[in-house]
Formats: C-alpha cells, sequence, structure tokens
C-alpha cells in the first residue's frame, strides 16, 4: 500500500476514535468540554496534511487531480476551519459532528476507485498558479458550507430537544440554538466570500462558459447568494436557515461527482 | 501528637450534626463563624489524645474530624461532644437533645468521602461542599491543626471527589425548578445577554429570576397587577418596573418570559406571541409558565423560535434530574469503597442503598 493512503487510512481512524470517544462519554453522561477532544482532530488534520503534500510532491502540483484529491482537500479544509471556528463560537462538540463527516468522506474516497492517476495531458500541462489558487479558495469555501451543514444538524436537534423537551444527555453538551443560529449564518457567510473570490479568480483563465465545473460553481454560488440574501433580510426563520444550510450542501456535494 | 512513623498510627474520628439529624433551628445554634475557626481548631487540638483537627461549618452541616490516639474512641468522642457543648454554651437541655453522629477510622474516612463527593448533601451531587471542605482543610492545614493522617485523609478525599465528578454523571441534570429553568434558558442563548421579564410576582417566578440574574442574565423587569409588589421586587433584583398593561408592548425586548399571574384564563395568547416574533425577527424565545392555571396557551410552543414550558415540564424535568443521580449512587460508592481500600482500609460488603445517614 502506498505510503499517503496509509497516512490516510490512519487519519480516518483519528476521527473514528475520537467519534466513539465522544459517544460512549456522552451516553455515559461524562462527557465535558476539554482540550484533550482536539487530539483526535489534531492527529488526523496532521495526517491529512502530510497526505497532500506527499501526494503534491508526487503529482508536481496543488493535489487537486482527482476527484479523490478533491474529496481529500476538502476534508482537510473541513478540519482546518473546524480549528477556526470551534475556538471562535465555543461550539465544542462541533468536533463530534464533524468527525463523521470528514471520516465518511475519506471513507467513500478510500473505498471507491476515484483515485485516478492524472492523464498524461495533465501531467503534462505546466502548472497554472491562477487555477489552482481558484481550485484551492472555491474547495475552502465548500467546506465552510460542510460545516455550516454540520451546524445546522446540530442546530435541527438542539431546537427538537427543547421543542419536545427531551431534557437529556446531549441536550446539555450542545451549545445554545442562538450560538448555532449565528454560526450557520457566519459559516454560510464565509464561504458564498470565499467561492466568490474562488470564482473572481476564474475570471482571469481561459475557460469556456460552458466549462460544466463552473456552471455548477456558479450555481452553488447563487444558492449560497439566496440563502444569505434570506438570512440577511430575516426572511426565513433560523429553523429554516438550518435546514437550507444541510439541504443545501448537497448541491455543492453532489455537483463535485458530476463534474470532476 | 509528634510527627513521628514509628509511633502507633494516629485513628481517626468524626463527630457531626447534619441537615437530616437536626433541625436549622439547632443548626444555626451550632456553626462556627469563619474568624471564630482558628480558636476552634487550637481547642480541639488541645484536647486529650487528639493531636489533629478540621472543622467543616456550613449551613448544613457541622463536623469535626480527629486523629487520636486514645485507645477507647469512645472517649475521644466524648472530648469532642464536651468541646462542642462548652464551646456554644448549650443548657444541660439543649446538650441533652443535641444529636450528633459518632464515626470513627475507617466510617469517618468514608463519610468525608461521601461529604466531598457531595453524596451526603440535600441537593445529591451538588459541588459547592467540595469547595467548602477544601476551604475548612486550608484554614486548619495554615492554623497548623493538621499534620500527617489528617493532611493524608483529605488529600485523598479531594482525589475521590474530583474522580466523582469527572467519572460519574452524579452532577449532571437539574434538580430544581429554578436551575431547569436556568439550564433552558442557557440552551437557548448566551446568559450574559439573556433579558428577563416576569409577568406577576409570585415566589416561584422570583425564585427562577433570581437564580438566572446570579448566573449572569443581563437585566429583569418586573410587571404585575399590584404595581407596588412589582417595584418591591425590581428594586430587590436591580431591576425595572413596569406596569400591567405594559408587559406586553415590552416583550420584544426580553429573551426569557416567567409568567406567574393568578389569572384564571390564559393571560398570554398564541396571536400576541406571533407578533412578537416577527419584531423580534426570529430571536428565540424562552417562556415559562409557572402558575396554575396556566398563563400561556400551549399553542405558544409551536410557535416558531418559542420554548415553552409549563410547571409541570419543569417539575418532570427536575424529577428525572433527580432520579438520574441516583442512579449514579452505586457507581459513586463504588469509587468511595475502592479508594477506602486504597487508603489502607480493608475491603468493605457495600451497604444497603438509602442508608446514607452515618449511625
Amino acid at each position: 500500500m502506498e505510503i499517503d493512503r496509509l497516512l490516510l487510512i490512519l487519519a480516518t481512524l483519528a476521527f473514528a476514535g475520537g467519534l466513539v470517544h465522544a459517544m460512549v462519554a456522552i451516553k455515559a453522561g461524562t462527557w465535558k468540554k476539554s482540550s484533550w477532544h482536539l487530539l483526535p482532530m489534531v492527529t488526523g488534520f496532521i495526517l491529512q496534511t502530510a497526505f497532500l503534500y506527499l501526494r503534491g510532491q508526487d503529482v508536481g502540483r496543488c493535489p487537486l487531480t482527482n476527484l479523490f484529491e478533491v474529496l481529500i482537500f476538502i476534508c482537510w479544509s473541513i478540519v482546518l476551519l473546524y480549528f477556526l471556528v470551534g475556538s471562535t463560537y465555543r461550539l465544542s462538540l462541533l468536533g463530534v459532528f464533524t468527525a463523521p463527516l470528514v471520516g465518511s468522506i475519506q471513507i467513500i474516497g478510500l473505498v471507491l476507485p476515484i483515485d485516478r492517476a492524472p492523464s498524461s495531458e495533465l501531467a503534462s500541462r505546466p502548472v497554472n498558479s491562477i487555477l489552482e489558487l481558484h481550485a484551492a479558495i472555491s474547495l475552502i469555501a465548500y467546506a465552510a458550507f460542510a460545516l455550516a451543514c454540520t451546524t445546522g444538524v446540530m442546530y435541527l436537534l438542539q431546537e427538537r430537544l427543547l421543542k419536545k423537551h427531551r431534557i437529556g444527555g446531549l441536550f446539555y453538551q450542545l451549545p445554545p440554538i442562538q450560538g448555532l443560529a449565528r454560526a450557520i449564518q457566519r459559516l454560510a457567510l464565509l464561504g458564498f466570500v470565499l467561492l466568490s473570490a474562488g470564482l473572481g479568480l476564474s475570471f482571469g483563465l481561459d475557460a469556456s462558459a460552458s466549462n460544466p465545473k463552473l456552471i455548477f460553481a456558479w450555481l452553488v454560488w447563487g444558492l449560497y447568494a439566496l440563502i444569505c440574501f434570506f438570512m440577511w433580510r430575516h426572511v426565513l426563520s433560523p429553523r429554516q436557515t438550518a435546514w437550507l444550510a444541510v439541504i443545501g450542501f448537497a448541491l455543492p456535494f453532489f455537483s463535485l461527482w458530476i463534474v470532476t | 501528637m509528634p510527627d513521628d512513623h514509628s509511633s502507633p498510627e494516629p485513628k481517626l474520628a468524626c463527630i457531626g450534626l447534619n441537615y437530616r439529624t437536626t433541625p436549622v433551628e439547632v443548626r444555626e445554634r451550632i456553626a462556627f463563624a469563619e474568624a471564630h475557626l482558628p480558636g476552634a481548631l487550637e481547642s480541639v487540638r488541645e484536647l486529650p489524645g487528639i493531636g489533629e483537627g478540621v472543622v467543616l461549618s456550613t449551613c448544613n452541616r457541622v463536623e469535626i474530624y480527629a486523629a487520636h490516639d486514645l485507645d477507647d474512641p469512645q472517649a475521644g468522642h466524648e472530648a469532642l461532644r464536651r468541646y462542642l457543648v462548652d464551646h456554644f454554651q448549650l443548657s444541660p437541655g439543649e446538650a441533652e437533645a443535641l444529636v450528633l453522629y459518632h464515626l470513627d477510622h475507617e466510617e469517618a474516612a468514608r463519610h468525608l468521602f461521601r461529604v466531598v463527593s457531595g453524596l451526603d448533601s440535600m441537593v445529591l451531587g451538588e459541588t459547592e461542599i467540595f469547595g467548602q471542605v477544601k476551604q475548612a482543610y486550608k484554614t486548619a492545614h495554615e492554623n497548623g491543626a493538621t499534620r500527617r493522617s489528617l493532611n493524608k485523609l483529605f488529600q485523598h478525599a479531594f482525589r475521590v471527589g474530583k474522580r466523582v465528578r469527572n467519572e460519574t454523571a452524579i452532577q449532571r441534570g437539574s434538580t430544581s425548578v429554578g436551575s431547569v429553568a436556568v439550564d433552558l434558558a442557557e440552551k437557548v442563548h448566551d446568559l450574559r445577554e439573556c433579558r428577563v421579564m416576569l409577568v406577576g410576582a409570585g415566589e416561584m417566578s422570583r425564585t427562577c429570576a433570581q437564580s438566572l440574574m446570579s448566573r449572569g442574565a443581563s437585566s429583569v423587569i418586573v410587571s404585575n397587577r399590584s404595581h407596588e409588589r412589582a417595584v418591591e421586587l425590581a428594586a430587590e433584583m436591580g431591576g425595572q418596573a413596569i406596569r400591567f398593561d405594559e408587559w406586553e408592548s415590552r416583550l420584544a425586548e426580553v429573551d426569557v418570559l416567567i409568567s406567574s399571574t393568578s389569572a384564571p384564563h390564559f393571560v398570554i395568547k398564541t396571536d400576541a406571541i406571533e407578533a412578537v416574533m416577527k419584531e423580534r425577527r426570529w430571536r428565540p424565545l424562552l417562556v415559562i409558565d409557572i402558575a396554575v392555571p396556566r398563563d400561556v396557551e400551549p399553542t405558544v410552543n409551536e410557535v416558531e423560535g418559542v420554548y415553552l414550558y409549563d410547571i409541570d415540564a419543569l417539575q418532570a424535568i427536575a424529577d428525572e434530574g433527580r432520579r438520574e443521580r441516583e442512579r449514579q449512587l452505586s457507581l459513586c460508592e463504588q469509587i468511595i469503597e475502592e479508594h477506602l481500600e486504597k487508603f489502607g482500609f480493608v475491603p468493605f460488603s457495600p451497604r444497603p442503598q438509602g442508608d446514607q445517614l452515618p449511625a
């Protein structure tokens, strides 16, 4: 087995280990806020970074040459944003919800035959730094949408627990719903701004307007522009916004499968 | 008592009274003022055969832990009891009526481990007692009233307290209506930004509002049919009083609404709340209805962003919290027995549940 794939398997195990530990502790009622919960996420992130570094060395460019690499790059961006967002909004349990998302995407990437070697045409093409920057920023934007989706799930869960008066273990561990609602808004906005920047760079590329990747990227941009507008004008309730953040993520996620 | 390793190991003793054995009228008579503790510790240490002492005095208990080298443990208990009677100048009748528990060595250690873990507290699993025991030990240590035996015992007790807190769910959940209200408010808003409104100034709503304010809620507005009562309660909590006909117009400003009027019909209707939510731009609203008959139309809970809890819902959550803590008891006792063994006592057969009161 190649060393880079091994690193990725270890990263997936780190996320899974963190998730199992957290679930057991929540069930037993002994889960507490602690910086130790970051350990599996930090370990997984270091291993992901090592994977991307080795792949970058191997392909001689930003490792976004196939769907597998794109998925792993998104996972890496999700964990990166988790570190930034987690400390800013104190969403202590976000890691528990992020780990399964990242772990699942990585498993899909590892299991499916999508890790194909770049074509000779692509391998011989000179590195275009604007194209790489455009792709990297756009994928980090998708990672922000993924975190908005995760936070949306947390919001919907906490909202349901509050409405149904189910005050138990998970209720005590989830953050206040108002904080979650704000986090969804900020993450969706962050993703929208990043995607706008990424798509802005595409104007400097020699890309055809009918390029399916760009068409889907603009569709995603349009969807999140609409979500951000609704949030700004308070058209939708936080619950509806959370649903939109959760369901809306399906578009960027599946568009990657279609176009990559 | 010299700290000599070759001398026989001192024995532990504990005498005390608590909320189970003694009514508050007597407890307040026997309580040690903080300023008198150094003197009390010195007196305990000077009792014949007793070389170390820690005095724990809280609103729910007064206990003296001591290490002695007396052959007859009863003599140690008797000396401590006499000291209490003399110190508080109890009349012969009061001394006769004084009910104290006397615990020796292993039982004294077990009792301290249970106390520090919150298992002997009025509210099972409460954590304040941990700090109180720590303070009592610190005072004794600083005044030279503890040596090897009690230092070892108390350090071990703090380890037990931490383990119980970290490895069990004994502190999980709320056990009173007031603390349930705080927990709910904390899961809807950041409490520091939380504004509270009381509609009706009953005792229960006052308790809930005080719990919220003590945990950091930013402000409180009080509205009551008797404006004088609203002014009085607002002054007590550092809040603002408004007239009863104004509360609806101020509802958009607040995050938690606690209602406890004596009206025989619904005071807070769904239409009014729906209108307010638009004005609030979807900022969530927690509505706590502790009135009987209820003040708030039950369909208010169906309004987007509104979370309604009536007295039955609050009570059910508090009851579940108590049951959850009780379910953790055997796990806590297991940790305590493990530590007693580590401390040098032989394994003890678990005692039946519910027998928490020392003999």
